[in-house]
């Protein structure tokens, strides 16, 4: 795994919650890996994780299955990050 | 001002914009939810362009909007079909302006060209549709009844070659791309006019261009 490429990915993971959410850049660029998402932030409900996982398939042109969806996947902002570079880089 | 056209399965609302001369863009939005997320933005370039003098018209398709179709009788060939009534309905020269899977919507018109944002395939529909519904309770897709044979059309639905605008976000093919965010991605409907006005620059030079 490429240093340059986890930071791009991190980078778009970063923007599509800006952008599907509707959150302030302020806010996300204040995510850490332990920030948690999925039952913290109001705006993430489910259909909404639906439209963040599809928006991040389309902007790292990746697939992800459904079975691979759980909580775990997005507890955290890390968590979701680290899943979207193992598809993206991995 | 609002109007009406007939296509075989009935008659349907069609919003004016612009002079009543010249060629007409003929404007299609997504299907289903991320119709209400665009709507003002659509309208927004649509009255850009008129300011820019160049005509256009927002049909309601079957089973979207206020069409009073039920959602279980969509099918891509009436969508096709009406969308191709409305442009025929405005009797002078047609261009279809088309935003995400309103690109699926424009094969069966008679157009002078067709110039599509974002466009979306009927296969990445389908996913999408596919994901809505397990997020809900899995039975019908966000609030929309959908026929078996609708979404086997679907898995079968692609778009016509076009002049092609895409964020710079999206890394598919485009022959130009624009800075902002994807209002169709948007729980809350929002508006983006300093992206519309730059959209209706490039479909009032693209139309010029074409009219010679």
């Amino acid at each position: 795994m490429q240093p340059d490429g986890s930071l791009e990915v991190e980078n778009t993971v970063r923007a599509v919650l800006r952008d599907v959410l509707g959150l302030s850049a302020e806010r996300v660029a204040a995510f850490r890996a332990d920030t948690p998402l999925f039952g913290a932030l109001p705006e993430l409900d489910s259909l909404a994780v639906a439209g963040v996982l599809t928006e991040i398939e389309d902007r790292l042109g990746i697939l992800i299955e459904d079975d691979e969806v759980d909580g775990e996947m997005l507890e955290s902002f890390g968590s979701l990050t680290r899943f979207a570079a193992a598809k993206a880089l991995g | 001002m609002i109007q009406a056209y007939d296509w075989a399965g009935g008659r349907e609302a069609m919003l004016r914009f612009g002079p009543d001369t010249g060629p007409v863009l003929v404007a299609a939005l997504p299907l289903f939810e991320e119709a209400n997320r665009t709507r003002t933005f659509l309208v927004t370039i649509l009255r850009a362009l008129a300011d820019r003098g160049i005509a256009s018209a927002l049909p309601d398709l079957p089973a979207q909007g206020d069409s009073l179709v039920p959602t279980r009788q969509i099918a891509i060939a009436n969508l096709r079909a009406a969308f191709a009534d409305a442009a025929r309905a405005t009797g002078r020269p047609a261009y279809s302006v088309a935003i995400r899977s309103g690109a699926l919507v424009d094969g069966k018109a008679i157009l002078a060209g067709r110039w599509h944002f974002s466009p979306q395939t009927g296969p990445e529909l389908l996913r999408e549709l596919n994901r809505v519904r397990q997020a809900g309770d899995g039975g019908d897709f966000a609030g929309n009844s959908l026929s078996a044979a609708f979404l086997a059309e679907l898995d079968n639905s692609d778009v016509e070659a076009a002049r092609t605008i895409r964020l710079d976000s999206d890394p598919k093919n485009a022959d130009a791309r624009v800075t902002g965010a994807p209002l169709w991605r948007r729980a809350e409907p929002d508006n983006a006019p300093a992206l519309a006005a730059l959209l209706a620059d490039d479909i009032a030079a693209w139309v010029r261009a074409c009219e010679g």
